[in-house]
């Protein structure tokens, strides 16, 4: 069953590893000081210094205590670096802080289907540091987290993409078939052509992930 | 006016109002290592930076006055200073080890835990039910851990020399009273728990924290889930039976639900064994769990009934019909607790258990009916005063009545005693840094029955020797009130005392747990009595006495061979006691000096299976022959078996599961049973006291349902 999951979290893994484009705001009043933070934040992690990123973030987090972007985004960061991180201690220090900023914008912004899938790549980073001891009780958990998020936004591409991405992942193992999750791929596909972020700065993903998967696996 | 003062200002002191500060300094761990790549900035507002290579950094910024300055870095302790910006220059910041880390000492000395986050599991959650000696009993898993002994015809744990009665089991930290069904000789017994509904269970042989009492030996704890994932039905089917478990969620709460019947006879029928059964052994049982969320408390309510019965007729060397025996046990176990995380480092939590065990028994012509009722309350407070510093302390109370009636065509009794203690106990918990900390705790117990009030100091200690491995030191004082059958004669005894002394090593890297554990347990203030079997005339005595001493070592290696994850438990056991009617300081026959255990499981992808082995070795366990002057002088031959199992994976809900326990059928004899009286040359005739069957063959489906479609049972098998 680990090596399940082990697959799982490797195709995973170069889902996460691409950093987000963020395209910046476009309004025409003078940006506020939280526009210019997240924007130089996100230019920062363009330039592959994601760890100064996450610092920035941080800084926006403590500042603006009422936005769950900036936290969201250190969680993230925090997360997709762990998953190529092999130091048990550092592993565990680093998705503990996550997890911490994971509560701190759950508490911002409830029921938000964005940090549940989010919190279901934080059990996926530690499926994939240890399979065999953390398959069994995160993957559940993981799975879980997708169909909440997807019962509260069916409509969201990047909800549709995240579950269906992990199915295509264990129905594969089984040698089932992925017909239906091709077919949620396709309506992702197509919901992305028209997908507008709930708000500035919100994550925008996906699309390009969606067509390299139907590409790869559904023929 | 005010304009012009202002202006005034801004003339005299451009600086201050429009340039902005430059804040300044180098970031270090505690031996002066430059930390890169810290988060420095001031709280509350955008200005900050990176600390760089060397660990320095300077930012502008254009606040003013008095600032809070917060450096952080992932796995240190967040430092922050309150000062004028202007005073923020050239600082020197040392950045202090995060205690809870992994890398922090932890204190280990006697104990085993499984779970997930703990931080060195020796067991995994699924190993509990994986292991193929187990055959879904979590006491079997853990038989395979050093510091147990193998007495394959009793089922129960026995630790490092000391009898089942000795270790006690415990569900979210509530005493369970009757944690096995009852059996007869030579049958062994299983836990009466299923491992479905646990999600940590902690095994320790020794040196337990002073929240735990009652317990000369060990302890097992067990904690149920706090909160299941999804919502799921299982289906079990069985050659020895079947089950169904369902878990229903809602917003703040769940209900576990599961129910199992066992029934021997169909199997006894195909393969009968060496018992004559009148009626092999059925049970039903229905466990349920709740677990309901009141604010930031959880509540959970655990309650379990089961019944059992069997009736057969076992060989024995005094009665050439046989020995007759029926029983019949209905027993309920309810356990509620609530915990809650309060203010300002503060949690409580508080509960209860209330076991009824109702035990019908014929032995031959006599009857005899058991009833016990007992309770258990808990009340505990812990503080967290800070990362380094915690206390915890509560009050408990147990309360036993237990009555018993005996009827034979000769005779007939009711006898029984209520036995109700009350203790205390408070602990610290200090870490002085990660390298060492040190746990100190007290309990005290007060028992209505004898009147007598004791006192159990607890310590350890722990050190790390290096980046991997550390070394542990436990002492403890332990005392427990001896069992039902000498309280049902007499009141008119003390509690056993124990003393451990353990001195425990422990390296654990890239997935490779290596652990050797030396200690000594002296025994004290023992029950004994003057008769074989005693009785209300017998004469009882506090005096005494023995001690037990060995070697444990645990290897677990799940990285040198592909897809093969295996353990070897080898323990060394020195033990002698003089107690119940023994004449002198002999060996127990509960006890043997060698035991290992080697279990390994293997991962076959392109079958979908897991194929699990096990092998438990116990060397011989002493007997009394009366042919030969002495007493428990022999000892019986070495015990071996070898238990094979595989879990074929058929879909992802639905699994195939056989096993076979002794496959090689080695024939194990766990002891004799000698004539009353002498033949006419003046020998006792024996025979072999042989486990019922020498093998077990167990199949079963298991299929899970759940709206997700991927969870299966794999870990409950």
């Amino acid at each position: 069953m680990q090596n399940v999951l082990t697959y799982l979290s490797i195709v995973l893994t170069a889902f996460f590893m691409q950093v987000e484009a963020q395209t910046t705001s476009t309004e025409v009043s003078e940006p506020t000081k939280y526009q210019q933070g997240m924007q130089k934040a996100f230019k920062i992690w363009q330039e592959d210094k994601s760890w100064e990123a996450a610092n920035m973030f941080e800084r926006i987090a403590t500042a603006e205590t009422d936005k769950w972007l900036p936290p969201y985004y250190v969680a993230q960061i925090n997360v997709i670096n762990s998953f190529t991180e092999k130091d048990a201690a550092k592993l565990k220090a680093q998705l503990d802080k996550a997890q911490n900023f994971i509560n701190d914008a759950t508490a911002i912004s409830k029921g938000n289907p964005e940090l549940l899938v989010l919190q279901a790549q934080l059990y996926t980073a530690w499926i994939v540091f240890d399979g065999q001891q953390y398959g069994m009780t995160y993957s559940p958990k993981a799975a879980a987290l997708y169909n909440q998020a997807l019962a509260i936004a069916p409509e969201n591409p990047r909800m549709i993409l995240a579950k269906a991405e992990w199915d295509i992942g264990s129905a594969k193992y089984f040698n089932q078939t992925i017909d239906t999750y091709c077919k949620d791929l396709q309506r992702a596909i197509e919901l992305f052509a028209t997908f507008k972020p709930e708000g500035e700065f919100y994550p925008t993903y996906g699309e390009e992930r969606a067509k390299q998967i139907v590409a790869e696996s559904c023929k | 006016m005010k304009v012009s003062v202002v202006f005034f200002l801004i003339i005299l002191f451009p600086f201050s109002f429009f340039a902005q500060s430059k804040i300044s300094g180098i970031v270090t761990d505690k031996k002066g290592v430059p930390i890169f790549g810290a988060n420095v900035y001031l709280t509350g507002t955008y200005d900050g930076t990176t600390s760089d290579q060397n660990g320095n950094w300077t930012f502008e910024t254009t606040e003013t006055g008095v600032q809070t300055l917060t450096v952080s870095y992932v796995s240190f302790e967040t430092f922050t200073m309150i000062d004028d910006v202007s005073k923020l220059k050239n600082l020197k910041v040392v950045l202090r080890d995060d205690v809870n880390s992994l890398e922090t000492v932890t204190i280990s000395a006697g104990s085993f835990s499984a779970g997930d986050n703990s931080k060195i599991s020796v067991l995994k959650p699924m190993d509990i039910v994986t292991t193929a000696s187990a055959v879904g009993d979590f006491v079997g898993a853990l038989q395979t851990l050093p510091g147990t002994t193998t007495v394959a015809e009793d089922g129960r744990l026995f630790v490092r020399g000391g009898d089942a009665g000795e270790t006690q089991i415990f569900i979210d930290g509530i005493r369970v009273f009757t944690p096995y069904s009852p059996t007869t000789n030579n049958i062994p017994t299983r836990g009466r728990y299923s491992p479905f509904l646990f999600d940590g269970i902690t095994f320790s042989t020794g040196g337990y924290s002073a929240e735990y009492g009652q317990a000369l030996s060990s302890v097992l704890l067990l904690n149920t889930i706090d909160e299941p994932v999804q919502e799921k039905t299982n289906i079990a089917i069985m050659s020895v039976g079947g089950g169904v478990g369902h878990t229903e969620k809602w917003d703040n709460s769940s209900l576990s639900l599961n129910t199992s019947y066992i029934n021997l006879a169909p199997y006894i029928a195909v393969l009968p064994d060496r018992n004559t059964w009148e009626k092999p052994f059925e049970t039903a049982s229905g466990e349920a769990v709740l677990r309901q969320k009141i604010g930031d408390g959880l509540l959970k309510v655990y309650g379990a009934f089961d019944s059992s019965n069997f009736e057969l007729t076992q060989e024995d060397i005094n009665q050439a019909e046989g020995l007759y025996f029926k029983l019949n046990n209905k027993n309920f176990y309810t356990n509620a607790s609530y915990s809650e995380k309060l203010n300002k480092g503060w949690s409580i939590f508080g509960g209860g258990s209330y076991t009824y065990a109702n035990t019908k028994v014929n032995i031959d012509k006599a009857h005899i009916k058991d009833v016990e009722n007992s309770a258990h309350l808990k009340l505990k407070l812990n503080k967290r005063f800070s990362n380094y510093f915690k206390l915890n302390f509560g009050v408990e109370q147990f309360l036993t009545d237990f009555d018993e009636k005996y009827n034979a065509s000769d005779f007939s009794a009711n006898i029984g005693f209520k036995n109700n203690v009350s203790a205390f106990f408070t602990e610290a918990d200090i870490i002085f840094s990660r390298k060492l900390a040190l746990k100190l705790g007290v309990r005290g117990e007060y028992s209505e029955l004898f009147k007598e009030v004791t006192f159990s100091p607890r310590a350890s200690f722990a050190f790390k020797t290096g980046k991997n491995s550390q070394l542990s030191l436990a002492y403890g004082d332990f005392f427990q009130q001896p069992d039902n059958e000498i309280l049902k004669f007499t009141t008119d005894v003390e509690a056993q005392h124990t003393q451990h002394y353990i001195l425990n090593y422990q390296y654990a890297a890239n997935n490779r747990i290596f652990r050797a554990e030396l200690y000594r347990k002296q025994y004290n203030k023992l029950v004994t009595y003057n008769e074989t079997i005693p009785d209300v005339n017998s004469l009882f005595n506090n005096t005494g006495n023995g001690y037990a001493q060995g070697l444990d070592v645990f290897w677990r290696d799940n990285e040198s061979i592909k897809n093969v994850d295996y353990w070897v438990s080898y323990s060394y056991l020195d033990t002698e006691r003089k107690y119940k009617d023994y004449p002198i300081k002999a060996t127990p026959n509960f006890a043997n000096t060698h035991n290992l255990s080697v279990v390994a499981k293997y991962w076959i992808d392109d079958w979908k299976s897991q194929i699990g082995f096990s092998y438990q070795y116990g060397s011989g366990r002493t007997y009394t022959d009366l042919n030969s002057p002495g007493f428990l002088q022999k000892k019986t031959r070495d015990y071996n078996s070898v238990s094979l199992n595989w879990a074929y994976l058929l879909s992802q809900q639905k699994i195939l599961y056989f096993s076979i326990n002794n496959a090689f059928a080695f024939k194990n004899v766990n002891g004799y049973q000698y004539a009353n009286t002498p033949d006419a040359n003046g020998n006792f005739a024996r025979r072999k006291l042989l486990p019922a069957a020498d093998q077990f063959f167990f199949v079963g489906f298991f299929w899970t349902i759940s709206e997700d479609g991927k969870n299966n049972q794999l870990d409950n098998l």
